[in-house]
């Protein structure tokens, strides 16, 4: 275990953090300037999983979420969502979840999936299910229908994330083809996306 | 006053924080949660952050606290109906836990964002680093931080550049979509490339190398950062102990 925390944890992939964090909130911004109706707020992370792997995702997620609790404290129980996402795209790149497209919506899913199961209880805990965003208007909706806080914040959380997910893995997986041959192949599961191993096939 | 409470250890600081936090959830009691409050508010006074302190919840944590209390309020299953309207029924069930989460969430977050007024990032990771974080964490984290605004600036040139070039940033929602992937492929696919001319740099300055680093920036601990954070623990000992029985 202590060999392969080193071994994935090589000087680019160290260098590649810092890019994925921004990433992660340039990525917010411009959504926000374009006044999209999604977040688009984890593309670094999972950038960051599918080149580098889970473990150097994990920590991107940390600090991103570090990072946003300096401007804004309340929100930091949801690293466990970003790292759990983080996690996932590093561990479906490994099992070449991502190599083709529809693979790729696949893995969407997934994540979106991940992303529920992580992001529920914590609004339902700590924020009796409503956070002041998009998805607490459904929630609210949901509850005042008669429905109970967990089905409903599940239901409201799905529906919010499953268009951001597949968008981000989607944005990630043409990325990741436009990135050069040269600098995947120093990366842990580089080689899987570079054109020239695909040409071999 | 003022100087003994700044130059606190950041670590001191930011336990104060974490046991503000165990204390509101240990003692189920929101009066005592929101007593909190004014106690932060006086040292953000003495430390002379206070107009930024006020701000900052006012922009953050305010309009959360009101949709918190407002859901419970009207949503929370209760028996004991205190008033009702339309389809809406207030139950004291839903004020009392209504009134339990917000002072909770106003303590642990008010505290936090006191921290951050009073604490430069910059010494809190150095502190990080004196218990035991790796020196290259240190690194990752700081340049993070400078990246960021960075790129953030790059990503607004990237815009205008587009624009130039008839990409549409106004109008339906579709052209907007659609301006999201010119502007932010660049920005990555350089940013990436530009981490491989980041490695030859820190290699030539024996980033790599094994060995001791030393460091510029250097923290003094006082007598007074050791004495508190055993405060801190035996007063949560303390209320762990007066609760279970």
């Amino acid at each position: 275990m202590k060999r392969n925390f080193k071994k994935d944890f090589t000087l680019l992939a160290l260098l590649l953090i810092p890019i994925g964090v921004a990433i992660n909130f340039v990525g917010f911004q411009v959504a926000q300037i374009l006044r999209l109706p999604i977040f688009l707020d984890t593309i670094g992370t999972i950038l960051v999983g599918v080149i580098a792997g889970p473990l150097v995702a994990i920590v991107a997620a940390f600090i991103t979420n570090s990072i946003t609790a300096i401007f804004n404290p309340i929100y930091f129980p949801y690293v466990i969502t970003s790292m759990a996402i983080g996690l996932g795209a590093g561990l479906l790149s490994k099992f070449g979840m991502f190599r083709t497209i529809y693979k790729a919506i696949i893995s969407g899913l997934i994540i979106t999936a991940i992303a529920v199961v992580a992001s529920a209880p914590i609004t339902v805990l700590f924020f009796g299910g409503a956070t002041g965003n998009t998805s607490s208007a459904i929630t609210a909706t949901f509850l005042a229908m008669g429905q109970n806080i967990w089905s409903a914040v599940f239901t409201s959380t799905i529906i919010t994330e499953i268009a951001d997910k597949v968008i981000s893995v989607l944005f990630v997986y043409f990325i990741v083809k436009s990135i050069s041959d040269r600098y995947l192949s120093k990366m842990k599961y580089g080689h899987m996306y570079m054109k020239k191993s695909n040409r071999n096939r | 006053m003022k100087n003994s409470l700044v130059n606190l250890y950041p670590l001191t600081k930011f336990y104060f924080a974490l046991f503000i936090a165990a204390t509101v959830i240990i003692v189920p009691n929101y009066v005592f949660a929101f007593a909190w409050f004014p106690v932060l508010i006086l040292i953000a006074v003495v430390a002379g952050v206070v107009k930024s302190f006020l701000s900052f919840i006012l922009k953050t944590l305010f309009i959360l606290l009101v949709i918190v209390f407002l859901m419970q309020l009207f949503f929370y299953p209760g028996d004991e109906v205190l008033a009702s309207w339309w389809i809406f029924e207030v139950s004291r069930e839903g004020l009392n836990y209504g009134l339990t989460l917000t002072s909770r969430i106003l303590a642990i977050g008010s505290a936090f964002i006191l921290f951050f007024r009073i604490v430069e990032v910059k010494d809190f990771v150095k502190s990080l680093e004196d218990v035991g974080m790796p020196s290259t964490g240190a690194y990752v984290v700081m340049s993070t931080l400078q990246i960021i605004p960075e790129m953030r600036r790059q990503s607004n040139t990237i815009m205008e550049a587009q624009k130039t070039r008839g990409v549409e940033t106004e109008g339906s929602f579709v052209n907007r979509a659609k301006a999201f992937f010119p502007t932010l492929t660049p920005l990555i696919l350089s940013s990436i490339a530009s981490t491989e001319e980041r490695a030859i740099t820190l290699e030539a300055r024996a980033f790599s190398a094994p060995g001791k680093k030393t460091s510029l920036h250097q923290l003094t601990k006082r007598p007074i950062d050791r004495v508190l954070p055993w405060v801190y623990i035996i007063i949560v000992i303390g209320l762990i102990i007066w609760r279970v029985f």
